[in-house]
C-alpha cells in the first residue's frame, strides 16, 4: 500500500459521496469507508508493512482523510436531508380546497339570543332579574296592577283564563306587585319570559308571545329619567345614539303612560309602552309615593329581533323551520 | 242602538270637527296634533265630505268618543274657544195631552233619566247632509228619528234611544233590576233572559229595552208610531259592561256607557236630539218631559302642586302655561294658593282621579318632546341574572354545543297521545277555549319537539336534532303547578355528511339521547343520575328509563314507541329526554373543591369479563366500584362484544380501568392485587368469566 492508493481511495470516496441520492446510499457509504471494517480503516491496518520512519506520516494522513470524508459525508448528509424534506413535502400536498371537516353544532333560538342582548343592555345598567310564573294569578296580572274591576281596559276575550283566580299571564309587567311585596326600595329590576293573550294568529299577531318589562323606583324619578334610560337601552340593544319619542297612551300601571318610539335608520319605530309607576301601586305596597316614584316600561322580544334583522313575519319564531333558525 | 262596533276606532269627518274647532288647519295637521296629543290616528281616509280621521280611543277617555271630545282634545292644544253642546230648542215645544212619569227604582246603577216626548212623528229620511256624516263614520241611515239618535250620540258622545210611546203600558217608565226569568226579544230578534243583575228599561209591566245595550222589539218605533219617547240617560258603566257581556251583546251604546258618560250632558244631549228632530221636521217637539237627578255628584276637587308636576314630567314648566293647558281642558281652578292651585275635575273626565293624573294633563297637552333626557342618579344597584337564567345560559349553549337547534315551541296544544297521562300530573285545560289547539297546556316537550322534527324532516331539512328550555304545567293533588324542564329529540345521524371516509356518524339512540342527558346533569353540577326501568307508555317499553336522582323521577329518556313513530314522517328511530331543570339545580354541587394532581404515573389495565346478557351495565359498575381500591381512579367501559365467539345470551364488556396513586409510583403487584380483587368479585355478584 502507498500513499498514492490512499489518495485514490480517498477520491473514490469523495466521488461517492458527491452522488450518493438518498440518506440510505450515504449511510452505506460512510460503512463502506469509515466504518470499523472500512477501507479506511484497513489502510491503517496496513501500517505495520511500511518502514517504521514512514509510519507517523502515513497514520496522520489516514487519520486527516478520514476526517476530511466525516466532514463532506455529514455536509453531504444535510443537503440530502433538506432534498428529502422537499420531496415528503412536495408529496404530501393535498387539495386545501376541499371542505374542512364539518362537526355537528347547534344554534341558540333567534328569541334567546335577543333575550341575552336584552339581559346584558340591562344588567349593564344596573338592573337585577327576576322570573316570574306563566300560570299567574288574576290578583298579580290585573288587579296588583291598577286596573279597576270590571273596566274596559282589560277584556276578558283577550285573556287565557284557568279557573276565576288563575290565568296565563297576559304582560310580564305580572311581576311588579311580586316584587314590591318583598323589596323596598330603591331598586332596578327586570324580567322577560312568555305572555299569551287571545290573538287572531298573522304576521303581526300572535297568541303566544315574549316581553321584557323592566321598572325601577327610588327617590325623585321622573320622566326625564325614563327617557334617558330608555335612549341608553335602545342605543344599547340597535346601535348609534337613537332619539326616543313619548306619545300618551293608557296603561292603568303607569301614570303619565306613554308609548315610546325611536328613531332609527331614517324611521320612527313604535316600541312598547311606559310611564312612571301608578302612586296606587306604590301606595298599595307600602311605598311612600311622596318621597319615591318610578318608572316601568315594557317592550316585545319579537319586535326587537324583527327590526334588527329585518324578519316580517312574527308566525317564523315558533314554527322553527331550521331554514329560519340557522339564520341567526 | 244597535251597532256592533269595532273596537276602540272611531270615525270622524274633519269638516264635522271643524264645526267646533274654528282652525284651518290641514287634516295632516289635526291628525298629528290628535296622536301627540293621545288620540291615535291610524289613517285619513278620503270620503264625499272630505278626509275622514280614523281615530284610537284609548279606554280611559270615553268622553273622547264624540266629535266634541276630540274637539275638546284639539282646543286644549290650539286654544281657540271651548266646544260644547250646542243647545236650545230652535223650535217653540208645543204642549201634547199625553203624560209620562219615570221612576228609577235602582238609582245605584242608573243616576239620571231623562225623556222627553215628540209628537206627530214623521216617517221620513233625514238630511242629506246628515246622513253624509254618517255614512263618513261608518253608519248606515235608517230613518229620519234613527239617524238623528245617532249623529247626537257621535256629535255628543251621549247614546239615545226612542221607543214607540202608545207601545208603553201605562204610559210609564220604570228603571229597575230585571225580574228573575223576564225576558226580552231585543231589536236583533233575540230572545234573552235577563237575570237580576241586569238593568232593564220597563213600562208599567216588562222590560222593553236592556239599559244602556239594546232596545225590545215590542216598543220599537215604525212607520206608523205617533209618538216617541226620547230616552237619554246615566247608566253606570260596571253593570254595562257586565250586561253587555253576560249577553255577549256589544254596541255603539255599550261601548259608550261601559266607558262613562257625563251625567251633566244628559239633558243637553235631548234637548240636542229635539232640535234637530225640529229643524228637519221629523215631529213636533212637545213640553212634556221628564228629568231624574236622583244622584247628582258633586265636582271632584283634587289640589295640584307645580312644583310636583316639574318633579314628575322632569323640567320646569312656566306656570302660565299649565294653568292655560288646564283651563283649556275644562279644568276650573277654585282656588289658589302658594304654589298649588285647587282645581274642579270637568264632568266628562271620571280618569281624573288624584294629582298625578292633573300632571299627565298638562305634561301630554303642553308636549312631551319637551321632556330632557336624563338618567337616574342614587344608589348604585348590583344587576345580575336570576340564578336560573344564568344557570339556563350554559345548559343551552352546552347543548347546542354537541348538535342540538334550540326551538321555542307552543305551550297551548291540543289534548294527544304524546303527553303522559299521569294520574298525578293531569292536564290543566283552558276554560271556555276558543279552539282544540289553545285549550290547554302542554304537560311535555314532547309534542313541541316532535311538531319542529317532522316539519323539517318533511321538508328534507336536517339534522333532525332540537332541544327546548322551557315551562310545563300540571294538574296535581298539590294544585298548579309549572315547572322548567329541559327536553331535547333527535333522529337519524346528526353529524353532517362528511366526504372523509373514516368519519363516523352515528344514528340517534336512545344512548345519545341518554349522553346528552348527562351533559345536562354535569352542567348542573349533578353527577349521580340512576337511570332504571319505566311505563312511560309514549316510549319503547325495552328502550326507555325514568332518570332519578335521589329516589325521585325527574324526568325520562327513551325511544319513541314505534306506534307513536308510525304517526309521523321520520322513518328513523326518534329519541327523546326530557328532565326537571330545577330539581337538578336545586341537587347541583355548590362549590368544587379542589383535588391536587398527582404527581406520580398512571397504570392502565383492561379487564373483560363475559357475563350473561341480562346482567345490566349498572350490576357490573357496582360489582366494581364496591370492591373499589383506593388506587382506582378511573372506570371506562370501552366495549361491549356480542357474538358466537363470546357465548349464547352472553356479552364480554371491556373495562379499562386507571389507577395512580397520589403519594407514590404504583408497584405492579399492588395492581394486580386490585385487579384480582376486582375480578373475583366480579365472578362472584355477576357469574362473570375472565378468558385468556
Amino acid at each position: 500500500m502507498t500513499m498514492d492508493d490512499l489518495d485514490m481511495l480517498v477520491a473514490d470516496a469523495i466521488k461517492d459521496i458527491e452522488t450518493a441520492q438518498n440518506i440510505t446510499e450515504l449511510n452505506r457509504i460512510e460503512i463502506k469507508y469509515l466504518g470499523s471494517k472500512g477501507s479506511l480503516q484497513a489502510q491503517m491496518r496496513t501500517i505495520g508493512t511500511l518502514p517504521k520512519e514512514e509510519r507517523p506520516k502515513f497514520g496522520a494522513r489516514v487519520n486527516s482523510s478520514k476526517e476530511s470524508l466525516s466532514q463532506k459525508l455529514s455536509a453531504r448528509r444535510t443537503e440530502l436531508e433538506v432534498k428529502e424534506l422537499e420531496e415528503r413535502l412536495t408529496k404530501e400536498k393535498i387539495d386545501i380546497t376541499l371542505p374542512g371537516r364539518t362537526f355537528p353544532i347547534g344554534r341558540l333560538h333567534p328569541l334567546t339570543l335577543t333575550v341575552q342582548r336584552v339581559k346584558e343592555a340591562l344588567i349593564g345598567q344596573g338592573y337585577e332579574f327576576v322570573d316570574g310564573p306563566e300560570l299567574e294569578e288574576y290578583a298579580y296580572n290585573f288587579e296588583a296592577l291598577n286596573y279597576p274591576e270590571d273596566h274596559p281596559a282589560f277584556d276578558e276575550m283577550m285573556t287565557f283564563y284557568v279557573d276565576d283566580t288563575r290565568l296565563l299571564r297576559t304582560q310580564t309587567t305580572a311581576l311588579q306587585g311580586r316584587v314590591m311585596e318583598k323589596r323596598k326600595p330603591p331598586f332596578r329590576m327586570a324580567t322577560t319570559g312568555r305572555c299569551f293573550r287571545y290573538e287572531a294568529v298573522d304576521a303581526t299577531h300572535h297568541h303566544t308571545f315574549h316581553q321584557v318589562d323592566v321598572f325601577m323606583v327610588d327617590e325623585g324619578i321622573s320622566m326625564a329619567d325614563l327617557k334617558g334610560t330608555l335612549k341608553q337601552f335602545a342605543s344599547a340593544m340597535f346601535g348609534g345614539n337613537v332619539q326616543v319619542r313619548f306619545r300618551p297612551d293608557f296603561f292603568p300601571f303607569v301614570e303619565p303612560g306613554v308609548d315610546y318610539s325611536i328613531f332609527w335608520e331614517g324611521r320612527w319605530l313604535e316600541l312598547g309602552g311606559a310611564g312612571l309607576i301608578h302612586p296606587n301601586i306604590l301606595e298599595s305596597y307600602g311605598i311612600d309615593s311622596e318621597r319615591y316614584s318610578g318608572f316601568a316600561f315594557g317592550l316585545g322580544i319579537e319586535r326587537i329581533h324583527m327590526i334588527q334583522n329585518g324578519v316580517n313575519d312574527l308566525r317564523l319564531y315558533l314554527e322553527n323551520d331550521l331554514r329560519f333558525l340557522k339564520q341567526f | 242602538m244597535g251597532f256592533i262596533i269595532i273596537e276602540g276606532i272611531m270615525r270622524l269627518s274633519v269638516e264635522w270637527i271643524k264645526e267646533f274647532v274654528p282652525t284651518d288647519a290641514s287634516s295632516e295637521e289635526l291628525a298629528r296634533t290628535l296622536t301627540m296629543a293621545g288620540l291615535e290616528v291610524e289613517e285619513t281616509i278620503e270620503s264625499e265630505i272630505g278626509p275622514v280621521l280614523d281615530i284610537t280611543v284609548t279606554p280611559n277617555r270615553g268622553d273622547c268618543l264624540s266629535v266634541i271630545g276630540v274637539a275638546r282634545e284639539l282646543n286644549a292644544v290650539y286654544s281657540l274657544q271651548f266646544p260644547s253642546i250646542p243647545n236650545g230648542v230652535s223650535v217653540q215645544p208645543v204642549k201634547a195631552d199625553c203624560e209620562i212619569s219615570v221612576a228609577i227604582e235602582d238609582i245605584d246603577l242608573c243616576s239620571r233619566y231623562v225623556a222627553r216626548l215628540v209628537t206627530n212623528v214623521r216617517s221620513k229620511p233625514s238630511p242629506e247632509w246628515m246622513q253624509k256624516r254618517l255614512v263618513a263614520a261608518g253608519m248606515r241611515p235608517i230613518n229620519g228619528i234613527v239617524d238623528v239618535t245617532n249623529y247626537v250620540m257621535l256629535e255628543t258622545g251621549q247614546p239615545l234611544h226612542a221607543f214607540d210611546y202608545d207601545k208603553l203600558h201605562g204610559g210609564r217608565i220604570v228603571v229597575r233590576r230585571a225580574r228573575k226569568g223576564e225576558t226580552i226579544r231585543t231589536l236583533d230578534g233575540v230572545d234573552r233572559v235577563l237575570t237580576e243583575e241586569m238593568l232593564a228599561i220597563c213600562d208599567a209591566d216588562h222590560p222593553v229595552a236592556i239599559a244602556g245595550v239594546m232596545g225590545g222589539e215590542e216598543a220599537e218605533m215604525n212607520d206608523s208610531t205617533k209618538i216617541m219617547l226620547l230616552e237619554s240617560a246615566h247608566f253606570l258603566p260596571v253593570s254595562i259592561r257586565r250586561t253587555s257581556k253576560k249577553l255577549n251583546l256589544r254596541t255603539e251604546a255599550s261601548y259608550r256607557f261601559e266607558r262613562y258618560v257625563d251625567p251633566e250632558s244628559v239633558a243637553k244631549a235631548a234637548d240636542r236630539a229635539c232640535q234637530l228632530i225640529a229643524e228637519c221636521g221629523l215631529g213636533d217637539v212637545t213640553t212634556v218631559l221628564c228629568d231624574e237627578y236622583p244622584v247628582k255628584l258633586a265636582p271632584k276637587r283634587i289640589v295640584f302642586r307645580l312644583a310636583r308636576a316639574n318633579a314628575m314630567l322632569g323640567y320646569d314648566i312656566p306656570k302660565p302655561e299649565m294653568i292655560k293647558a288646564l283651563a283649556n281642558l275644562g279644568f276650573e281652578s277654585l282656588e289658589e294658593q302658594e304654589g298649588h292651585i285647587t282645581y274642579s275635575v270637568p264632568s266628562w273626565r271620571p280618569d281624573i282621579q288624584r294629582e298625578i293624573d292633573i300632571i299627565e294633563e298638562v305634561g301630554r297637552i303642553i308636549g312631551y318632546d319637551r321632556i330632557p333626557e336624563r338618567l337616574p342618579v342614587g344608589v348604585t344597584t348590583q344587576g345580575g341574572d336570576t340564578p336560573i337564567g344564568k344557570m339556563t345560559a350554559k345548559i343551552r349553549t352546552g347543548i347546542a354545543a354537541v348538535g342540538l337547534q334550540e326551538v321555542i315551541t307552543h305551550s297551548l296544544l291540543a289534548p294527544g297521545k304524546l303527553e303522559n297521562d299521569d294520574p298525578d300530573g293531569q292536564r290543566i285545560e283552558i276554560r271556555s277555549a276558543l279552539s282544540s289547539d289553545l285549550s290547554g297546556l302542554r304537560r311535555s316537550l314532547l309534542p313541541g319537539l316532535l311538531e319542529a322534527a317532522d316539519r323539517n324532516a318533511r321538508r328534507g331539512q336536517l339534522p333532525l336534532a332540537f332541544f327546548e328550555i322551557g315551562k310545563v304545567f300540571h294538574r296535581t293533588h298539590k294544585g298548579y303547578e309549572e315547572s322548567l324542564v329541559v327536553g331535547g329529540i333527535m333522529a337519524g345521524t346528526i353529524a353532517p355528511r362528511s366526504w372523509v371516509r373514516d368519519d363516523k356518524r352515528p344514528e340517534a339512540d336512545f344512548y345519545m339521547a341518554k349522553g346528552i342527558a348527562e351533559i345536562v346533569s354535569h352542567l348542573c353540577s349533578v353527577s349521580d343520575l340512576q337511570f332504571c326501568v319505566c311505563d312511560d307508555v309514549r316510549l319503547h317499553p325495552g328502550r326507555s328509563a325514568n332518570i332519578m336522582l335521589s329516589g325521585k323521577r325527574i324526568g325520562v329518556v327513551g325511544e319513541l314507541h314505534p306506534e307513536l313513530r308510525k304517526l309521523h314522517s321520520i322513518r328513523e328511530k326518534i329519541c327523546f329526554f326530557e328532565m326537571d331543570l330545577e330539581r337538578l339545580m336545586d341537587a347541583g354541587t355548590k362549590k368544587q373543591v379542589f383535588v391536587s394532581l398527582s404527581s406520580y404515573p398512571v397504570v392502565v389495565r383492561d379487564i373483560a369479563p363475559r357475563v350473561a346478557n341480562s346482567v345490566t351495565y349498572e350490576k357490573v359498575l357496582s360489582s366494581v366500584k364496591e370492591v373499589m381500591p383506593e388506587i382506582l381512579e378511573k372506570i371506562e367501559l370501552t366495549d361491549v362484544f356480542t357474538g358466537s365467539q363470546v357465548g349464547e345470551e352472553m356479552k364480554s364488556l371491556t373495562l379499562s380501568l386507571t389507577f395512580r396513586s397520589p403519594e407514590r409510583t404504583l408497584t405492579d403487584s399492588e395492581v394486580n392485587e386490585a385487579l384480582e380483587k376486582i375480578r373475583a368479585n366480579l365472578m362472584e355478584r355477576c357469574n362473570a368469566r375472565f378468558v385468556g
